[in-house]
């Protein structure tokens, strides 16, 4: 009896024991310390990446790219930007980065006259070097180191011979492009007419149209009505693409249609699986990203100076519709 | 400060110390908290005063450029002083998670402080249009700056999301340990308090048991109390009283046996002396005349008569001389030989006597009258009765601190209850009248009483098959009994 008494008492003080240091040992122990500042070492340069649209499969991979490279060499990215093409936010966020004092910015162009000022005159007050990407601004009016992304010309070169094999040679073909007349698209519709010059029968309409979907929605009504044996269909401004073909489809069957745009949307890809676009031009946004902020850090650092004002160009292909599915 | 007391403080102590050493946890746990949070407010105080003295500077310069006096410059240069001292406090701030929209955020104080600047100097140079200009980006910089606080002040509340939930837990866990120390205390004290009140009662207890069997005359059971304190002392204490008591009470108790011995003796020799001067009414006439009888037996030429006569006279004298005193074995030896002559003239033939005696040990000392009782006895129990009379046999061998004296007989023997009976000195009905007046039983006391022991005599017997007595006298007696002994005479 007595040794029972002892033996459950003995638990019992011990189960106590035990849970009253558990449970102070939770109360105590710190693992909840502040995140300490890191000391002195600082990332070689900082640059920031800006672009129009965040979040865009294009631009998400673009981030992607800077950041791996950023990485690499040891200097600190940030992605900032506004999204669907907000351009007083993107320039506010220019400015910030001029303000900030950053290294270096890569930019995705925008041709209009508040973006060079900033870039020619604060930027350049600052002594911030500048590089675009993706989307040039010609060198004289942004004062841009240089430019990394696809040739625009080239690719609407390659959209109009892909037209061409695809359709042949006589039809009409209408452009679509966008009616703030940016430097990239008008290089793209360049090409295109370039080659589709040297085809007297091949004729060309060429209609400017915002992003807005209302907008294209009309214009796209306004084509069809005009012309509407048309054979072909090319989205200069990829994010007119969309709208673009639905309203296509609202009147009569997309397939017969020969329709082209870039990928520089988010939706180009679904629309090209649906076989809705018969081709488009594929970029290398990874790459864009990743030589932009490798040619940066060359110029920071001297390696290359100059960089070479032509800019520097990656891959572009042709993907069609066939090869998609 | 011993014992008892000693216990009470030690007991206080451990109270004391457990209420210290929670309260020390509970306030150093408690300031720790209180740290962080401060820590943490201390940061978005200092994001704010950014905010707070970037926009006070723009409008400070936006009243300097309004109206340019002294005070309105003054205040600028203030302001500007502010931003600047925000702006060190602000690089305590960087984190992993934050540094890199730090540094711009500590670039775009200095932009501000240069464009607050530029425009200053355009104002100074009256190139109005510049200085307006500079004073816009200015204010363009401090809405950056506000909103770079919001943003920054966003990732904080992220970063320190954790450690708020942690510090929450932790409150959560903290009333658990309460819970958990508060049953932990309240069992320790509950054991400590049994085993301490304990260590105080039992002790008293035993005393107060031992204290009852003592009031009750139980003085041999020993007081036993293990602790460490006064009660212990006390224990001892008693424990020693009980043993003198004991003493003293065994001490009486033996001398009331003495006492009770002493009475007896002097009874039994009352008894004898009774006797003897009963006996005595004529002995001395009787004497006289036997010796008469004998020197008359002898001039008439009858010399066996003579001799007899002479035997019964010699007997008679040492009856009335020797009862009370101590004699030598030899001269036991000699009176017996003269009664077994007497009694050889009775029963001629019939009583056929025997004796084996180791003379040198005829020194030894006893009662006087000892043996002849005993022998007579044997004559009137094996020889008298019988038509052709018996054999009595006497032996004294030497031992090793002992003489031994045997008296046998071939007798019809004794009941082994009549034996038990002159053992145990109980007394014996009538034995008839032939004897010469001492019986065996008064033998038996006397030399019980003489010894001081029991096992001097000793007799063996049975139905048909004789009586042997069989007496074991020590040759030394023992010095105090001696004393008693002569103390008798």
């Amino acid at each position: 009896m007595r040794k029972t008494v002892i033996l459950v008492l003995g638990l019992a003080g011990v189960a106590l024991f035990y849970f009253t240091f558990v449970s102070a040992g939770k109360v105590f122990r710190s693992d909840w310390q502040l995140p300490q500042s890191p000391g002195e070492k600082q990332a070689r340069y900082r640059l920031v990446l800006i672009t129009q649209e965040l979040e865009t499969p294009f631009w998400g991979k673009v981030g992607a790219g800077a950041l791996e490279e950023a990485e690499r060499v040891g200097a600190s990215i940030e992605v900032w930007g506004s999204y669907g093409k907000n351009r007083e936010d993107f320039l506010k966020k220019i400015e910030i980065a001029i303000d900030s004092k950053v290294d270096g910015i890569i930019v995705q162009g925008l041709d209009t006259e508040e973006f060079k000022q900033l870039t020619k005159v604060k930027a350049a007050f600052y002594g911030i070097p500048i590089v675009t990407v993706a989307n040039d601004v010609p060198m004289a009016d942004s004062l841009r180191r240089t430019y990394v992304g696809s040739n625009q010309y080239l690719a609407g070169q390659l959209i109009a011979r892909q037209l061409l094999s695809d359709m042949g040679s006589t039809g009409k073909v209408v452009l679509l492009g966008d009616s703030r007349g940016e430097y990239y698209q008008q290089q793209r519709i360049n090409g295109i007419y370039d080659v589709l010059k040297e085809y007297p029968n091949v004729r060309t309409e060429y209609a400017e149209t915002t992003d807005a979907r209302e907008q294209v929605i009309s214009a796209t009504q306004d084509l069809m009505n005009r012309l509407p044996d048309v054979q072909a269909f090319v989205a200069v401004n990829a994010n007119t693409a969309e709208a673009m073909i639905q309203e296509i489809g609202r009147r009569t069957r997309v397939e017969p249609y020969h329709i082209y745009s870039f990928d520089d949307s988010h939706d180009s890809m679904s629309l090209l699986k649906q076989g809705k676009l018969d081709g488009v031009i594929e970029q290398s946004p990874e790459t864009m990203g990743r030589i932009s902020v490798n040619l940066m850090t060359e110029w920071l650092s001297g390696e290359t100076v100059p960089l070479d004002s032509n800019g520097y160009f990656t891959e572009i292909r042709m993907l069609k519709a066939a090869d998609a599915r | 400060m011993n014992g008892i007391q000693k216990k009470i403080w030690t007991l206080a102590a451990v109270v004391l110390f457990i209420m210290a050493a929670i309260w020390i946890a509970l306030t150093y746990y408690n300031q720790k908290t209180q740290d962080q949070y401060n820590d943490i407010l201390q940061r978005y105080l200092r994001m704010n005063e950014v905010t707070t003295a970037s926009q006070q500077t723009v409008t400070s310069l936006n009243n300097y450029l309004l109206l340019p006096s002294r005070d309105n410059l003054s205040q600028l240069e203030q302001s500007k002083e502010k931003l600047r001292k925000a702006r060190i406090d602000v690089i305590e701030l960087r984190n992993p998670g934050n540094e890199f929209a730090l540094t711009n955020y500590m670039n775009l104080i200095d932009s501000l402080v240069e464009t607050t600047e530029r425009s200053l100097t355009f104002q100074s140079e009256k190139e109005t249009e510049a200085s307006g200009n500079a004073f816009s980006e200015a204010d363009r910089i401090s809405k950056y700056i506000s909103e770079m606080s919001l943003t920054l002040l966003d990732a904080e509340l992220k970063t320190y999301d954790r450690f708020y939930r942690g510090i929450i837990e932790q409150s959560a866990e903290l009333k658990k340990l309460g819970i958990w120390l508060l049953l932990l205390i309240t069992f320790l004290l509950l054991l400590f308090t049994y085993a301490f009140s304990l260590s105080i009662t039992r002790p008293v207890l035993k005393l107060t048991q031992a204290a009852k069997e003592l009031s009750r005359g139980r003085f041999d059971l020993r007081i036993e109390v293990e602790s460490n304190d006064e009660i212990s002392f006390l224990a001892k204490m008693f424990d020693r009283m009980r043993i003198n008591i004991n003493n003293l009470i065994s001490e009486i108790q033996q001398k009331a046996q003495l006492e009770h011995e002493l009475q007896q003796s002097k009874l039994l020799l009352q008894e004898s002396q009774l006797r003897s001067l009963q006996s005595q009414i004529n002995p001395h006439f009787l004497f006289n005349t036997l010796n008469t009888l004998s020197k008359k037996a002898y001039l008439e030429g009858s010399e066996e008569t003579s001799d007899l006569l002479a035997s019964v006279a010699a007997l008679l004298r040492y009856n009335l001389k020797r009862l009370d005193r101590s004699v030598t074995l030899y001269d036991e030896v000699r009176v017996l030989r003269q009664y077994i002559e007497i009694q050889k003239a009775r029963f001629t033939e019939r009583l056929r006597f025997h004796t084996d005696i180791d003379e040198s040990c005829l020194y030894v000392q006893l009662p006087g009258l000892t043996l002849q009782p005993i022998v007579e006895n044997a004559v009137i129990y094996a020889i008298e009765p019988e038509e052709d009379g018996g054999e009595i046999w006497f032996r004294i061998v030497d031992g090793a601190d002992r003489v031994t004296v045997e008296i046998e007989d071939d007798g019809p023997g004794m009941a082994e209850e009549r034996i038990r009976q002159i053992l145990e000195e109980r007394p014996v009905e009538s034995e008839g009248g032939h004897t010469t007046g001492i019986g065996l039983g008064n033998v038996v006391r006397r030399l019980s009483l003489f010894y001081g022991c029991d096992d001097v005599i000793a007799i063996e017997s049975g139905r048909e098959r004789g009586t042997k007595v069989r007496l074991s006298i020590p040759k030394a007696r023992e010095s105090g009994k001696q004393d008693q002994a002569s103390d008798r005479g």
